[in-house]
């Protein structure tokens, strides 16, 4: 039983979330380690290479890789299909998980591996299927969303999480909005439920698929995180890093505060944890029980 | 420049300026036509120097000179103030302060914490984007040279109203719109690029920034007390350059920060532009080459560029260096041997580093594919003493620079950091324009409420908090927007907890209130850092550390001069008094548009920092229940000069509010002391607006009605002063209900500070107010949450 799963976690020039993921990892008794790209291509001296298969699960933490110039992930994505995309084949046909969060997500998809409908139909593998584009409000936002979990036991990341259960984490992007074109719409969608690919959604507190604020960005159909049909790859544009603890949530004060029961207060005193850690407990116990197989 | 000079630089190495035999008014054409903002006293000084040397100085060495003299680097007329009233606040948690680029305080037994605090105004002027993007590079390479890891970043702007008309504009200035529009999308795209949370600050209006707006930037970083790092470099050390390439942008930004702006597009190349890819992987370089203990010294390239980072580190460290220019790798051909050493553009650090650790030290670089090329090495020099028998060699501390071999510059470093100290002469307003003009009371006070909620520097500054990305780190745990998803509030300070296996928070607020320090500057400073201090208590933080990025006009002008040493002496007097040590900080003159022929307002701009205990013990602005008592802590004074009430009303002038520290600290540590009772569900410090905006702030917070009464405060005063008053040392307070609220009262009674039951939170969505049995306002909460949200939308 491999009881300290092995977490690549990528980072290259402007990712900017690896070491608050990496602590994430670490928190919960996994071998985490970032990695820069080039450790992976080989251009570093040889004590600081790194193979990709000697991992059991792939990161691609929040930032702005390489500055988001052109669009938000395209200079990754391209540089790593380039550099490690047979790694990355040999990787996904392990059935190892790959994370994409924020720009993870973006980085995904652009590489063509979300929604990762091609084997279906149309001859499509490596095309771009969807697109994480421009928010409606047209400017970065920052602020806390509650998405609710679709999934029905699919993705590897968030089993174990009840479905219909609202989870909260904040995002903080300028281009999140899940987009597909006009002409596929309703095709991919289709599929994206049939395969169980949905994994969360934007809601209201009453769990309703609301719009602005509560759907940040204007995503179609409220998407805030889809996995490939195989739900070993999920992508989301929240943050869980930053729902770990709930001393990072933007209300554990008003719950601390609040006239509860002097043990109730314990609970949320602020050590106790948010709701980001249901997704990296979910994936190390999938990697745990995995090896058991 | 002009063209003419440039043009002969290109074909030559050492070009030579006469100034031994020019009389005063070629030496004021040299020092304009060579950019160098020196005036005739300082040239004629220069010309004294050089007859002595029995030779004509190079173009380098005036430029260098020139950069070490600005105002900018060298406070040439606010050291003696600075000094008197500023500098040399005692306090046992200081390690480093004020002597280089951040301060650095004691965190914990192991750790410092470090920050650094600086204004970006003129560039941000001339191009708002790139001026305000750069402002955050200079301030976090400030923290890292330290050897910190930033961990936030706080940005006070300072506008002219949005709406200001565009048929009053000068041609050459830039319209307020324009200006807040580039500066916050300049810090959201080059912060939230660097994964630094941006998480306070504060933006305010005035008429009095039209032709100058005031962008200030600060950045606090956490370290290990093993990892600090120092500005200087010893002997036998080779000095490394890393990070961006030089260029021409930036050139002669500090000699341009220190003369009035004239708004002209010519000053574009004074302003550097930023690249947070560049910044981001030589971020983790140097913290990552300083962790493995290869750097012995290093410096950012702030003001001034190469000539200053040289000077300051080799002067400091008592050695001389030689530097060999045409190492310097360049963003573009044909730049000349002055341009590359007074250069500052953006992403650059020197490092000193010891010879045996330099292949190791580039090696770190070369992976995070960050420039890194060793430009020289320091080396003692020896100048021989005449004046005994016997042959004496005293060490200098001298630095030579070569280009392609060609001796192109030599001089001392005590001459170059010897820049003159001026008393300006000034002109001290003791009295304040204060002829109280008596305002009538409102018939109808819930439109003055509303009205109040709306004005610009009070509304809701959601739509720009929320670009920018305040929790990357994943350690912002009071955020700077406060209660439930929709309905949140604005915080009074920020917390963040920097270490992962420990409580300890820093809790981090920026605050001035221009207006009074227009009214009155002693009284107006004063009030700046009494408001700071109230922030960080709401949070339940104890004040430990401020940073003054003190904004003013033209010193050269006796008011402004008399301006700047009242503020500096208010501030000195309320933080003497507490003991809270300023750290780190700049000063910005010139900060006046020769178009408008005006001064901004005295911006002495404040950031201060206290420590949590236990950031789970922290106490947010958003009221938490219905049925909670309201308490008001300190005393309501008829202080309505400068108030947001008076604007509203159009008049100026009026008595400001004063400050006791010792009623301020009293009831500092009584408040703190209540909130580690736990009978404070939520508190807010009374600012712009009065009591019934603080009131009104807390309730949309909670998103909770409320009864209130003011009956209690102050009955000698009338209903109006009691809602809008700005006095000081104040704060709203949610108790807890029941046996919490008595032992509240108890606390505060026994230990003699002032508090006023004003009412209750209620389950209903309403405000109600009432002064004894006479209503005045009575609105429903989305009637304010409109009024408030509606200013930038």
């Amino acid at each position: 039983m491999n009881l300290k799963p092995k977490i690549c976690i990528l980072r290259i020039e402007g990712t900017n979330c690896e070491y608050e993921t990496f602590l994430s990892f670490t928190r919960l008794g996994a071998s985490a380690e970032i990695v820069h790209l080039k450790q992976l291509i080989g251009a570093v001296k040889e004590r600081e290479r790194r193979n990709l298969k000697d991992y059991d699960a792939l990161v691609i933490p929040g930032g702005f890789s390489s500055g988001d110039y052109i669009r938000a992930g395209a200079i990754l994505a391209a540089r790593i299909n380039g550099a490690v995309g047979e790694e990355i084949a040999a990787f996904m046909k392990n059935g190892k998980p790959i994370l994409g969060i924020c720009n993870g997500f973006q980085v995904l998809v652009e590489m063509g591996l979300l929604p990762g409908l091609g084997f279906c139909a149309h001859d499509e593998i490596g095309l771009q299927q969807a697109a994480l584009t421009t928010n409606d409000s047209a400017r970065f936002e920052c602020r806390p969303t509650l998405i609710k979990h679709e999934n029905n036991g699919n993705c590897v990341f968030t089993r174990g999480i009840e479905k219909g259960c609202i989870l909260k984490m904040p995002c903080a992007h300028a281009e999140g909005k899940f987009f597909i074109d006009e002409k596929k719409r309703e095709e991919y969608l289709q599929r994206l439920e049939e395969n169980d690919q949905i994994v969360f959604r934007y809601v209201d507190p009453e769990g309703n698929y609301a719009s602005y604020p509560w759907n940040p960005n204007g995503s179609l159909y409220n998407i805030a995180g889809i996995c490939n049909p195989e739900g070993t790859i999920l992508g989301l544009m929240p943050h869980p890093e930053r729902a770990f603890y709930v001393f990072m949530d933007s209300e554990w004060s008003r719950r601390a505060k609040s006239g509860i029961t002097e043990r109730e207060r314990e609970k949320t005193k602020g050590d106790a944890y948010g709701d980001g850690k249901k997704i990296f407990e979910a994936v190390l116990n999938y990697l745990r029980s995995r090896v058991d197989e | 420049m002009k063209s003419s000079f440039g043009k002969a630089f290109l074909t030559k190495k050492r070009f030579e300026v006469g100034i031994r035999d020019a009389n005063d008014e070629e030496l004021t054409r040299i020092s304009e036509s060579m950019g160098l903002s020196l005036n005739l006293e300082e040239m004629c000084r220069l010309k004294r120097y050089f007859a002595a040397k029995n030779r004509e100085p190079t173009d380098v060495e005036l430029q260098s000179i020139a950069q070490a003299w600005s105002e900018h680097c060298c406070y040439k007329s606010s050291k003696n103030v600075l000094q008197k009233f500023i500098f040399g606040i005692e306090a046992p948690q200081n390690m480093l302060v004020i002597k280089e680029d951040a301060g650095v305080l004691e965190f914990d037994k192991d750790h410092a914490y470090v920050f650094a605090f600086e204004s970006h105004n003129h560039p941000s002027a001339i191009e708002p984007y790139g001026g305000a993007a750069t402002g955050i590079g200079g301030i976090v390479r400030d923290v890292i040279c330290m050897g910190a890891q930033p961990i936030a970043l706080i940005d006070p702007l300072f506008f002219g109203p949005l709406d200001y008309g565009y048929d009053q504009l000068p041609a050459e200035v830039k319209h307020p719109r324009f200006l807040f529009n580039g500066v916050v999308a300049g810090i959201s795209d080059y912060g939230n690029r660097i994964g630094i949370p941006t998480c306070a600050g504060m933006v305010y209006f005035d008429e009095g920034y039209v032709g100058n707006c005031v962008v200030n930037v600060g950045c606090v970083g956490i370290m290990k007390k093993a990892d600090l790092s120092r500005s200087m470099a010893k002997h036998g050390e080779v000095l490394v350059l890393v990070g961006g390439k030089t260029g021409r942008d930036g050139i002669h930004g500090v000699t341009f920060a220190s003369v009035e702006l004239t708004g002209e597009e010519e000053f574009r190349s004074a302003v550097q532009l930023g690249d947070p890819i560049t910044k981001e992987p030589l971020m983790h370089a140097i913290l990552e080459a300083n962790g493995k203990r290869l750097i012995s010294g290093m410096k950012d390239f702030g003001g001034g560029g190469l000539s200053c980072a040289v000077n300051e580190m080799c002067h400091a460290g008592g050695c001389g260096a030689e530097i060999h220019l045409e190492r310097v790798k360049l963003k573009e051909e044909g730049l000349s041997a002055w341009e590359i050493w007074v250069s500052e553009s953006q992403e650059r650090f020197l490092i000193a580093v010891e010879p045996d650790n330099v292949y190791e030290l580039l090696a770190v670089f070369e992976k995070w594919d960050v420039d890194a090329v060793a430009i020289g090495q320091t080396k003692p020099f020896f100048r021989e003493e005449s004046f005994t028998k016997e042959k004496k060699y005293s060490p200098v501390s001298q630095i030579t620079i070569f280009y392609d071999n060609e001796k192109i510059f030599e001089l001392e470093t005590d001459f170059l950091v010897s820049c003159p100290v001026y008393v300006r002469p000034m002109e001290v307003r003791r009295e304040e324009k204060e002829k109280f003009v008596a305002i009538e009371e409102p018939v109808d006070y819930n439109e003055t409420l509303k009205r109040l909620l709306s004005a610009p520097n009070i509304a809701s500054r959601e739509s720009v908090i929320r670009q920018y990305d305040h929790e990357v780190r994943a350690s912002t745990v009071i955020k700077p927007l406060q209660g439930p998803i929709g309905k949140e509030t604005h915080g009074d300070a920020t917390v963040i907890k920097p270490l992962e296996d420990s409580y300890k928070g820093l809790a981090i607020t920026s605050d001035v209130n221009p207006s009074f320090c227009r009214i009155n500057p002693f009284w107006g400073a004063a009030s700046a850092i009494d408001e700071v201090c109230r922030n960080l208590t709401a949070v339940g933080a104890t004040p430990h550390a401020f940073a003054d990025c003190l904004n003013f006009g033209n010193p050269e002008k006796p008011d402004r001069m008399g301006d700047f040493y009242e503020c500096c002496r208010g501030l000195g007097y309320v933080a003497s008094s507490l003991g809270v040590p300023f750290v780190s900080g700049n000063v910005s003159f010139y900060n006046e548009s020769a178009a408008l022929k005006e001064s901004i307002p005295p911006t002495p701009t404040i950031l201060g920092i206290g420590l949590c205990e236990d950031v789970r013990e922290c106490v947010t602005v958003d009221v938490k229940e219905a049925g909670n008592p309201l308490y008001m802590i300190g005393e309501t004074k008829a202080e309505l000069g400068g108030s947001e009430y008076c604007k509203l009303w159009h008049v100026e002038g009026g008595i400001v509010p004063r400050t006791d520290p010792a009623v301020l600290s009293r009831s500092m540590q009584s408040l703190r002391e209540a909130m580690k009772m736990s009978v404070i569900a939520s508190c807010h410090d009374v600012s712009e607006g009065g009591l019934a905006v603080a009131v009104c702030e807390m309730l949309l917070g909670g998103d909770i009605g409320a009864s209130i009464n003011i009956a209690d405060v102050n009955p000698e005063l009338r209903s109006d002063y009691k809602l809008f008053s700005e006095s000081n040392s104040r704060w709203v307070v949610e108790v807890c209900r029941g046996e919490a609220a008595g032992r509240f009262e108890e606390l505060m009674n026994t230990r003699g500070v002032c508090i006023s039951n004003i009412g209750e939170t209620l389950e209903e969505k309403r405000i109600g107010i009432q002064d004894k049995n006479k209503e005045l306002v009575n609105i429903s909460l989305e009637e304010v949450r409109e009024a408030w949200l509606g200013t930038f939308g």
